[in-house]
């Protein structure tokens, strides 16, 4: 009782979905708490828009249910580059800079997503230099894995 | 979204919104000054509070321990101040009316050394008048506005006892708040809305920060000035001078008053003293609200140093005291709301999002009627 502090906390279900994403996969109980506090929770409809290709990013996006569609113009037709589910995350360019976002998201099912803006991601970085590089990990390999899908000619997401 | 530039007509409603602001915030002093104090403390008391929830301590607990703290350490400051400040033997009151009969002394010496340098003076008897108004007054303060101040007082501690509770629940629920308020937003606008929110937090940050760098700079300059004339504790009186400068103008003019009250009781055969004090403050006050003022606060607003006095004064004439205090981090913060909703209001492709999804929603609700 004394020392129930010690112990582990306890993950909620929403925690866990937390927890199987590739994104926040390293990190403890603890951190994952931590992480929780900062993330935002947004539902779409089938059919809605995320964000649109041009536009200046902000924030990621980690699926927690539901599919998203990522698509882009090329030579005057919009081309579905990739769809993905649950525990994928998409957007994570605009956690590195503001840059604009290189595709459109577009949810296809009724989707929940928790949403990662980039100024908390930055303030994490200067206040809790572990956290903040275990997900600057996890999105390096990211990256990483997008580049090899690139060389080796799969579809793949570019820089969103 | 941070390299847009707004136009002529947000800013004329940037402006105008922020004197409808700082008017009526003069009507409800009783809750903005708890409300700004609080605010203060909010950010000095953030970090601290993060890293304990980071070390696995609940929210409640963290805010309590720390907002706690900071009180319990304040309390105890304050009452070892008494302690010591009774130790030497003179009561406080005692202390208070040597101070208050040495600054009356200096004002008639003053006005005696004016007679005796300008013949006009004398024939119109300056000092005479001066020392009959002076006693005039100084005889019917207590009766007159002793009950007064004290009524106030009386009045004003309640208000500002909420200062500690507010800064507790803003510890506490502050972050929470901000993903409320984000919630009620249209997915559309979410992003720029987060970051609407978070530069009205760093505005607020950059504000309070700049405040914090402005009192060390004035504490600096009028130390050191004060301690180059001679005045007994220069940087104590530097301190709460600079303090004081938090109202601008006005607060100024007590702290000099405070220390050329101090410098001329702690050596009254001196005047050069009391005179040069007089100085030191004219001139921190020109660094002040030339130099200094629009560099840390106009600077952390990012607003143009002419707009920042400009609305200082504004600030004043339509709220006293108040105004002067509250007007530039009232205007950051509608600046940076201002800002935003003029880009919200002019994207057609963001207002074209949310009337899609709307419809999208309007037909989901629809379904099987």
């Amino acid at each position: 009782m004394i020392f129930g502090f010690l112990k582990t906390p306890a993950l909620s279900p929403r925690m866990h979905r937390l927890k199987n994403s590739s994104l926040f996969s390293s990190l403890t109980p603890l951190e994952l708490r931590s992480i929780d506090r900062l993330l935002h929770e947004r539902r779409y409809l089938p059919g809605e828009v995320v964000f649109d290709e041009g536009e200046e990013g902000q924030a990621l996006y980690l699926i927690l249910a539901g599919r998203v569609s990522i698509s882009r113009v090329f030579a005057g037709a919009t081309e579905v580059v990739t769809e993905l589910g649950p525990g994928a995350f998409f957007g994570d360019m605009a956690l590195l800079d503001n840059s604009p976002r290189n595709a459109q998201a577009r949810a296809i099912e009724p989707c929940e997503m928790a949403v990662f803006f980039r100024a908390d991601f930055m303030g994490l970085l200067e206040t809790d230099a572990v956290i903040g590089y275990k997900i600057a990990l996890a999105l390096a390999r990211h990256i990483g894995q997008r580049l090899r899908d690139w060389m080796s000619g799969r579809p793949q997401i570019e820089a969103l | 979204m941070t390299g847009e530039r707004s136009g002529p007509f947000v800013w004329a409603g940037i402006i105008l919104a922020t004197c409808v602001l700082v008017a009526l915030v003069g009507h409800v002093l009783w809750l903005t000054i708890p409300f700004i104090l609080a605010i203060v403390l909010y950010y000095v008391l953030l970090a601290p509070t993060q890293r304990l929830i980071r070390a696995g301590c609940a929210q409640d607990t963290a805010a309590l321990a720390v907002g706690g703290g900071f009180f319990a350490v304040l309390a105890l400051a304050v009452v070892a101040a008494f302690a010591w400040t009774d130790a030497p033997g003179e009561p406080w009151q005692d202390t208070v009316a040597r101070y208050a009969a040495g600054g009356i002394a200096f004002v008639r010496g003053s006005m005696r050394a004016i007679e005796e340098r300008f013949p006009l003076a004398q024939q119109i008897h300056l000092a005479k008048i001066v020392d009959t108004r002076f006693t005039a007054f100084t005889g019917t303060f207590v009766q007159k506005h002793l009950a007064g101040i004290l009524v106030s007082a009386v009045a004003w501690l309640p208000s500002l006892l909420l200062a500690p509770f507010l800064t507790f629940f803003f510890l506490r629920d502050g972050g929470g708040f901000k993903r409320f308020l984000a919630r009620g937003v249209p997915n559309a606008f979410f992003e720029k809305t987060l970051y609407l929110l978070h530069e009205v937090d760093q505005t607020a940050r950059r504000y309070f920060q700049g405040l914090f760098k402005l009192t060390l700079l004035d504490t600096a300059v009028l130390g050191l000035g004060l301690w180059l004339i001679g005045v007994a504790q220069p940087i104590l009186l530097g301190l709460i001078s600079a303090l004081l400068a938090w109202v601008p103008f006005v607060g100024s003019i007590v702290g000099c008053v405070l220390v050329v009250v101090v410098a001329s009781t702690d050596a009254p055969a001196e005047p050069m003293v009391a005179y040069s004090a007089i100085g030191v403050f004219v001139l921190a006050r020109l660094l002040d609200d030339f130099v200094f003022m629009p560099l840390t606060l106009g600077r952390s607003l990012r607003v143009h140093p002419l707009v920042t006095v400009l609305m200082i004064f504004i600030g004043g004439a339509l709220a006293g005291v108040a105004g002067l205090m509250l007007v530039l981090p009232v205007l950051g913060v509608v600046m940076v709301i201002g800002q935003t909703l003029g880009v919200l209001a002019t994207s057609p492709r963001l207002r074209a999002r949310h009337r899609h999804a709307s419809a999208l929603r309007a037909r989901l609700a629809a379904r099987g009627l």
